[in-house]
């Protein structure tokens, strides 16, 4: 059970990450090869050193296609994340470094790009991953424009402007990946609780159904016997009552010990009917001899009732003998009890034959298959 | 032994107690057993006093799940009768202990009434049936068992289940008599099978010199005919 919810919690999560991952891939690389390239080569004349804004870019592209691929192949970064971010760090380093006071303006191109490429490289990472290198890149272009370039009024206010975009919105995604982890997690937890209370439900069922057929099979003899000692129509004082209730005494043993699982149920009834008779005082004699077939439970409790009835009702001595083979099984027991029923078989492979001189009976049930 | 000579059994058993209660047992018995104890020492079965008892009454388990098969196999071929009492009492036992020429088979919760006459009947190197045997042989699925009439394997499982002759008798409307000659029948076609032994050639002989199997219901018996 819990081998198949880990399964179905894992499943739900990784389709979820790996969504939000193209997502985040498509989106970075309309903004690269779309916003960013173009403002690129439309300002390609303003650039002291257009080869190094190249170089920026297809770095920036390098590390975005080695996303796409890992995407495809459903792979992660690994220990190449780290050094992923830093060469992240290092085209947006020198694309700033030769802007010749542009930073944060309409030719900037990599300050709205390299966020973005750094964002997906760690989309997967913990939130905070994500804040700290956001952090490292303002630092990087607050800093070149701080040392490298003229710190104007107009400039600052440009720079503050361009970051709530280029901070926040990849950090809206990271936090929108952080709540879809915590979806995926509640909605496998809701699977296995669904799958729990379904087996809850099942078991509950079977029990009640096993309890009422129980009920059933003890209406017929014990509840007449229980009532009729209740409403004081029975008396204990007569033998006939002490009589059954023995019997029926002995039936709810073996039906409870028909619930056990167990190698040989058979003989486990018929040791459980064997107790009753024992804890009499009576002296159980229990012998089996060759293999018993599995026996279905009708077929079992018709084998056990002429012994459940004469251990019983034992005076002294009992003796229960059981021989198994596949075309044969008998059960028969030879004890004091005087007269007795012979119960008579619900299956039509059981026969039951009794024998009885000087208050010893001696009663044999007999199972062939197919009889 | 010559009739009215006093029969001597020796026991060998490692639990004081079961030979304590089987001397007065066949003391007890009419007429009375003399009975030597080895002291659980399989030597004294072949030395001393034990040596020259008529019945060796043998524990198989002297040392916990290991039954004594080699022994009881020397002590056979040796010309000892052999009955064995034992705790262990599993099909395959049974039957392997009879194979290699024991004369009984009883288990512990077989009483006097059951070790006295295997005894006793050992003693005459005739075979003894105990009801829990009786259920082994009836229960033998073994490929060479010998074959068995309808009525020897009745016989038998009536036995084992009843354990009275009386009532086997009444119930298959027989005498007691006809239930014991089944039962021997049964045992000489035992004999007559698997491993040669001297107490189950000796056996045979004597039941064809008795009448009271034929040689061709012997050689009907054995499987493979």
């Amino acid at each position: 059970m819990a081998g198949v919810s880990d399964g179905l919690a894992e499943r739900t999560q990784a389709q979820l990450r790996h969504g939000l991952r193209v997502a985040m891939l498509v989106l970075t690389a309309v903004i690269l090869c779309g916003l960013s390239l173009s403002s690129l080569v439309r300002n390609l004349h303003r650039f002291p050193v257009p080869q190094a804004q190249f170089a920026a870019f297809a770095v920036l592209a390098a590390v975005l296609a080695a996303e796409a691929v890992l995407v495809v192949r459903r792979r992660s970064w690994g220990a190449m994340r780290g050094p992923a971010v830093l060469i992240v760090l290092a085209a947006a380093a020198l694309s700033y470094t030769t802007l010749d006071g542009h930073t944060a303006s309409s030719v900037d191109w990599a300050f709205g790009a390299a966020n973005w490429v750094g964002a997906a490289v760690l989309l997967e990472r913990p939130l905070r991953s994500m804040v700290v290198f956001l952090v490292a890149h303002e630092s990087l272009a607050l800093l070149d424009l701080l040392v490298l370039e003229d710190v104007t009024r107009a400039a600052l206010a440009r720079f503050a402007t361009g970051s709530v975009t280029v901070v926040g919105f990849p950090l809206c995604i990271a936090v929108v990946a952080v709540v879809l982890r915590g979806i995926g997690a509640a909605a496998a937890a809701a699977a296995d609780e669904l799958a729990r209370v379904r087996t809850e439900e099942a078991v509950a069922v079977e029990s009640h159904r096993r309890r009422a057929q129980r009920f059933a099979e003890l209406s017929d003899t014990a509840v007449p016997l229980l009532e009729g000692l209740a409403d004081g129509s029975l008396t204990p004082d007569d033998a006939g009552v002490r009589r059954r209730c023995a019997i029926e005494a002995a039936r709810m043993r073996r039906l409870f010990a028909e619930a056990d699982t167990v190698a040989n149920p058979l003989l486990h009834e018929l040791r459980h009917c064997a107790d009753v008779a024992d804890r009499k005082g009576v002296e159980v004699e229990l012998e089996a001899r060759g293999s018993l077939p599995a026996l279905p439970r009708a077929v079992r409790r018709d084998l056990t009732e002429a012994a459940l009835t004469a251990l019983a009702t034992a005076e002294s001595r009992a003796r229960v003998a059981v021989v198994g083979s596949a075309e044969l099984v008998s059960v028969s027991v030879v004890a004091d009890c005087g007269e007795v029923e012979v119960p008579e078989p619900a299956t039509p492979g059981v026969r039951v034959e009794a024998h009885g001189a000087g208050g010893t009976v001696w009663m044999e049930a007999r199972w062939q298959p197919g009889s | 032994m010559a009739t009215g000579e006093l029969i001597t059994a020796v026991i060998v058993d490692d639990h004081a107690a079961i030979a304590a209660g089987v001397r007065y047992w066949c003391e007890r018995a009419d007429p009375p057993i003399a009975l030597i104890d080895a002291d659980g020492r399989l030597a004294n079965v072949w030395t001393g006093p034990g040596a020259a008892a008529d019945v060796v009454i043998l524990d198989l388990e002297l040392t916990p799940r290991k039954p004594e098969f080699g022994e009881l196999r020397r002590l056979v071929d040796s010309g000892r009768r052999v009955v064995v009492y034992s705790q262990h009492a599993d099909d395959a036992t049974v039957i392997k202990c009879i194979d290699l020429g024991a004369l009984a088979y009883l288990t512990k919760r077989e009483g006097p009434e059951h070790l006295v006459p295997a005894v006793r009947a050992a003693a005459g190197g005739a075979p003894y049936t105990g009801p829990s045997l009786s259920g082994a042989l009836v229960a033998d699925t073994s490929p060479d068992r010998p074959r068995l009439s309808p009525r020897e394997t009745e016989v038998l499982r009536a036995w084992f289940a009843s354990s009275s002759k009386e009532l086997v008798a009444a119930k298959l409307n027989i005498t007691a008599k006809t239930v014991d000659t089944h039962i021997t029948r049964v045992r000489i076609k035992y004999a007559n099978a698997g491993r040669a032994a001297r107490t189950k050639s000796e056996l045979v002989t004597r039941a064809l010199d008795d009448g009271l199997i034929t040689l061709e219901e012997l050689s009907g018996s054995t499987p493979h005919m």
